[in-house]
């Protein structure tokens, strides 16, 4: 094997929000953290010491809110644009470290690197240290002649401080490696969960080792040429290549829980022909077009009277991204609400995208409002003036809607807003 | 305004560059004879910011530092990134806040400073005994 071989880097951040909370409040050094989800629903990130009072991903806010504080837990309702800023921060400096980076999500990325064993784990030290020291984001790097590897890599990384945050896969010696696949389960690695982990338990795949030692052919024949790859991937050998940019998003989905639950057609008209502006002005900037558009509502799983889940698929009569068509096509959900019965949520999604004016529809199926640009122009008005200056009937103007989120807790908005930057004191 | 969050790459250690302006209106209709120099307008980003990563605003609150010209409700300019030297305007974590001081490093130890013999200094025996969030590189004064 070269020693100058491509190498995957996985770098992610540490509790990435929890940690961008701390970076601008040093107060919560050391303390129990929790970030609320979208409506301050449940913790979706904790801080080592919040993992410790046995608080779980996905824990309902209720149920912890009572004893917060006799723990002297914080929590902090999601504040999404300082993350995105704190995110396109930690990106950008990645991205000095390699010219091919990938970012995978808000807080982790793949970075190829090439150098011998001691280069490669030398640059994962000074990543690590780079944006310590930029963003103030604490990082773990993960590396491996795979994505799959890095992945468990960085697990690895992360769960022993003595790593001091890098791990390189092949500089463990082979035993290890082979006790650590051994203890965890298949349901750890990268893509495999839920159903898939069931079948391969009934085939007697249990573990990570037991994957890698799978016959792939049986694998790919059995299950699908996607599981082959990441049994070939656990043995070494690259099936997953970077990708600079993903493309084809199929979907854009625009759904929030209510603070106050929705109960009457009036409002959920409202609601929907928000999110029905919101996705039109979504697809206008990423110059797409939806065929299809579905709409759904639901009551809460923790009210266990008055169950209700309604939905329509909607196909849209051509590709648009037309504010009047998307408007319409989700009131069809209207006759599926039932009066009365309290809804926690609602949502539109869009789905089988297209790039917008690859195919001119024939005459007689051109869509008035887009010939007018209505959908354009309004979108270059909210652009120009702020969102909620302008917006389609239903919708209205009116600012701080009941229904839309409760961020009782949410911190400044440090980096994105020249009235709540973080204060540094001199008396 | 998103003075830090423009989506430029700014290169680290990116030294201040001289920019023409346009200087003159020209007639319409003539090439302006200026124009092979225009490379831009002045860039407030590109003066204060050398590192996009690494740069925050913060706002002052208080009057510990007015006599070295920063003042209450100013804006300071910090770079996380940046070595702290003897006599650098720090951002420092003390008792859980962000705190405006002046570095001293001298070989008897470290002291930060406020530029108000009013308030105390603050000794510590090395740097590593503080915690400096980043050094100020400008203010934003308010005249």
């Amino acid at each position: 094997m070269s020693e100058a071989r491509q190498q995957i880097a996985l770098v992610d951040v540490n509790c990435f929000y929890a940690s961008a909370e701390r970076a601008f409040d040093p107060s919560l050094e050391g303390k129990p953290l929790v970030v609320l989800s979208n409506n301050d629903g449940c913790a979706v990130t904790r801080s080592p010491e919040a993992k410790a009072l046995g608080i779980s991903t996905g824990e309902p806010w209720f149920k912890i809110a009572p004893r917060a504080k006799e723990w002297g837990l914080v929590a902090r309702s999601s504040n999404y644009e300082l993350y995105g800023d704190i995110s396109a921060r930690v990106m950008e400096l990645l991205g000095r470290y390699s010219a091919w980076l990938e970012v995978y999500s808000i807080d982790e990325a793949f970075l190829g690197i090439k150098g011998s064993p001691d280069q490669v784990v030398g640059l994962g030290r000074t990543i690590r240290t780079a944006v310590q020291r930029n963003v103030g984001m604490p990082v773990c790097v993960g590396i491996a002649a795979t994505k799959t590897l890095a992945k468990l890599a960085n697990r690895w990384a992360k769960n022993n401080p003595a790593l001091g945050g890098v791990c390189r896969w092949e500089s463990m010696d082979p035993e290890s490696r082979e006790l650590l696949m051994a203890r965890l389960p298949v349901s750890e690695v990268w893509g495999v969960a839920g159903r898939l982990e069931r079948r391969l338990n009934a085939m007697g795949i249990c573990s990570i080792l037991e994957l890698s030692r799978a016959d792939p052919v049986m694998v790919r024949d059995r299950f699908s040429v996607v599981l082959m790859r990441t049994v070939l991937e656990l043995r070494g050998t690259p099936c997953l290549p970077l990708e600079e940019e993903r493309v084809g998003r199929d979907q854009l989905i625009f759904s929030r829980s209510f603070s106050t639950p929705l109960t009457s057609v009036p409002e959920f008209r409202q609601v929907l022909s928000v999110y029905a502006q919101q996705a039109s002005a979504r697809l206008a900037r990423h110059h797409l077009q939806a065929k299809v558009l579905t709409a759904f509502a639901g009551t809460s799983h923790y009210n266990p009277k008055d169950k209700s889940f309604p939905s329509v698929c909607v196909p849209l009569p051509m590709p648009t991204s037309d504010p009047v068509l998307l408007t319409r096509a989700a009131h069809a959900l209207l006759p599926a609400i039932q009066d009365g019965v309290k809804y926690a949520r609602a949502g539109i999604m869009v789905t089988d995208l297209r790039p917008s004016g690859n195919q001119q529809p024939l005459e007689p199926f051109t869509n008035p409002h887009e010939e007018r640009g209505i959908g354009p122009l309004v979108e270059q008005i909210s652009r120009k003036y702020g969102r909620s200056t302008i917006g389609l009937g239903f919708a209205g103007l009116r600012s701080g809607l009941d229904w839309s989120m409760k961020r009782g807790m949410r911190s400044p908005r440090y980096t994105t807003h020249w009235d709540e930057l973080p204060v540094a004191r001199a008396n | 305004m998103g003075v830090i969050i423009g989506p430029r790459v700014i290169e680290a250690g990116l030294s201040l560059r001289l920019v023409l302006i346009s200087p003159v209106a020209v007639a319409a209709g003539f090439p302006s004879p200026a124009q092979d120099y225009f490379d831009g307008r002045i860039d407030l980003n590109e003066h204060l910011i050398k590192d996009i990563t690494s740069t925050y605003i913060v706002r002052v609150s208080g009057d510990s530092m007015e006599q070295a010209g920063i003042s209450d409700g100013d804006e300071l300019i910090v770079n996380r990134a940046l070595e702290p030297r003897d006599g650098s305007v720090v951002v420092a974590v003390l008792d859980g806040e962000l705190t405006v001081k002046r570095l001293k490093i001298t070989a008897a130890g470290v002291v930060l400073q406020a530029a108000n013999p009013l308030y105390p200094d603050i000794s510590v025996p090395a740097l590593a005994d503080l915690t400096i969030w980043g050094v100020a590189t400008r203010c934003l004064h308010h005249v």
